[in-house]
């Protein structure tokens, strides 16, 4: 055995092991400045782009971001948000947001946004939804853009209410579909099937005593999807505090992500017996204040974004969605990450905005 | 730079990884069972019970009290809604009736022309990946 090797057994490069502890004392002397940093400073300031409110009436909120373009595609995009969540995860801080994105490839974007149901409108009903305020921001959005034809883009839930709506009014105005993670097999998410299993879970009883379901409940039955990853992040973000595109970064998802609705009574009641339970959008039996609802019937060239990796919608649940419409001009595409890095974040920069700009630009004239 | 494998930072970082994706996936076989549904359910239940209970007790105290109770707070929270949603709708009126009697560049700010194309595909053609 040579001298060296006795001194270093394991045949280890010294010089970078000296190098790597240099840096992780320069981090761990970083991460308690930064920490105080963190605990001492809010967020970055999220959903900033430019925009006029057009209409607000309770939960429902149209806005109208400003374009940036010089010139603009003829036919308007109206986003419908999922009813559990705020619209500002598309519109996170300039460069990582989508609506940015959208206006800087000249796109004419709307957003129907939501905000927490008041208690008295805990009798909102799927009706009032589908039949009401997404009709109601389609026309307030043609008639501020002056043109007949809307582009509707659904995200989650967001994606359900477009696909009923589609169903309903399906001989216009709506001209593309875009929805992003949407279920339509509610039987395949298996978990929530399980927390909602009609035989213990007494919806009538939660409704009638707390009206509007609260965000808690709806953050910890997301959060119980993934028990372990909250305090998994929480590590990952002692180790990388010393990062602040790191930090950033976490700060906008984890303040999103915990920002969460309430859900109006009637409409949550309707989502658990008809769809959680009948699973009738599947079945072709589901029916909006008394009409028929079924996305066969909707013609209109549609594109389906999934992520690979999503346990709130996994595919199974989303893949009857192009089997089942009835457009002939369909596209399911199905890309790296999940849920929510499917539309946001670095993730969503490179895969899905560019995809769905190259899908909507020939289709927006 | 040090070796992966020899890395324990890199490892702490893998153990924490594999950790979380471990725990994950035994919660989710564990709350698949028709069990942990009746007990989730059943304490929801009666925490939303509880909860009814509570807020009943709460009313008839502020009642006592000659208290608004939030149900009429909330109530004139919902009319002065309503009366902002109404004075909204006569500014816009108004702003309307003001820009069809006034010269055009009195409107609101100019739009861009509806005229964009889509760029022409490259050369070599292909989809953006």
């Amino acid at each position: 055995m040579s001298a060296d090797a006795g001194l270093n057994p394991l045949n280890l490069d010294l010089a970078s092991v000296q190098q790597r502890i240099q840096t992780e004392v320069d981090r761990a002397i970083q991460r308690s400045i930064k920490g105080v940093e963190y605990i001492s400073t809010s967020g970055p300031s999220l959903g900033s782009t430019p925009k006029d409110i057009l209409s607000v009436r309770g939960t429902m909120n149209l806005y109208h971001y400003r374009p940036i373009a010089d010139e603009i595609y003829r036919v308007p995009i109206l986003i419908v948000m999922a009813t559990t969540n705020r619209g500002y995860i598309l519109d996170m801080v300039p460069g990582q947001s989508f609506i940015e994105f959208l206006l800087k490839r000249g796109y004419d974007v709307y957003m129907l946004d939501w905000t927490a149901p008041k208690p008295e409108e805990k009798r909102l009903r799927m009706e009032d939804y589908v039949l009401d305020f997404v009709p109601d921001c389609v026309r307030r959005v043609q008639q501020d853009s002056g043109e007949t034809d809307v582009t509707v883009i659904g995200y989650c839930f967001g994606g359900v209410l477009s696909l009923l709506y589609g169903s309903i009014f399906a001989n216009g105005p709506m001209k593309n579909l875009i929805c992003f993670t949407t279920p339509i097999d509610f039987r395949e998410m298996k978990l929530f099937q399980n927390f909602a299993d009609r035989r213990y879970f007494d919806v009538d009883h939660l409704i009638d005593s707390v009206g509007n379901v609260p965000p808690e409940m709806i953050l910890s039955s997301f959060e119980m999807l993934r028990p372990a990853s909250r305090a998994a992040s929480q590590v990952q973000l002692w180790d990388n505090i010393w990062n602040d595109e790191f930090v950033k970064s976490y700060r906008m998802f984890d303040r999103w992500a915990t920002d969460t609705l309430p859900l109006a009574g009637e409409y949550f009641r309707t989502i658990t017996k008809d769809l959680m339970w009948d699973n009738k959008l599947y079945n072709d039996t589901m029916t909006v204040g008394g009409r028929k609802a079924d996305i066969a019937d909707i013609r209109v060239p549609i594109l389906h974004a999934v992520a690979e990796h999503d346990h709130i919608v996994p595919y199974d649940a989303a893949k009857p969605l192009i089997q089942k419409i009835g457009s002939a001009d369909k596209e399911e595409v199905m890309l790296k990450g999940g849920h929510v890095s499917l539309v946001a974040g670095a993730n969503a920069i490179r895969r899905l905005w560019p995809k769905l700009d190259s899908w909507l630009c020939e289709r927006s004239i | 730079m040090a070796d992966k494998s020899n890395d324990p930072v890199a490892l702490w970082q893998n153990m924490i990884g594999e950790m979380e994706k471990g725990f994950n996936a035994f919660a989710n076989q564990a709350m698949a069972s028709p069990q942990f549904s009746k007990v989730m359910n059943q304490v929801g239940g009666t925490t939303a019970g509880a909860q009814k209970q509570l807020a009943d007790l709460m009313e008839k105290y502020l009642v006592s009290m000659n208290l608004p109770s939030r149900a009429q707070m909330v109530s004139m929270a919902e009319r002065l809604a309503s009366i902002e949603g109404q004075l909204n709708e006569i500014k816009a009126l108004l702003q309307q009736v003001h820009g069809h009697t006034t010269a055009p560049n009195a409107a609101a700010t100019p739009r861009p022309p509806r005229t964009k194309r889509p760029p022409s595909p490259p050369a070599g053609g292909g989809e953006q990946k």
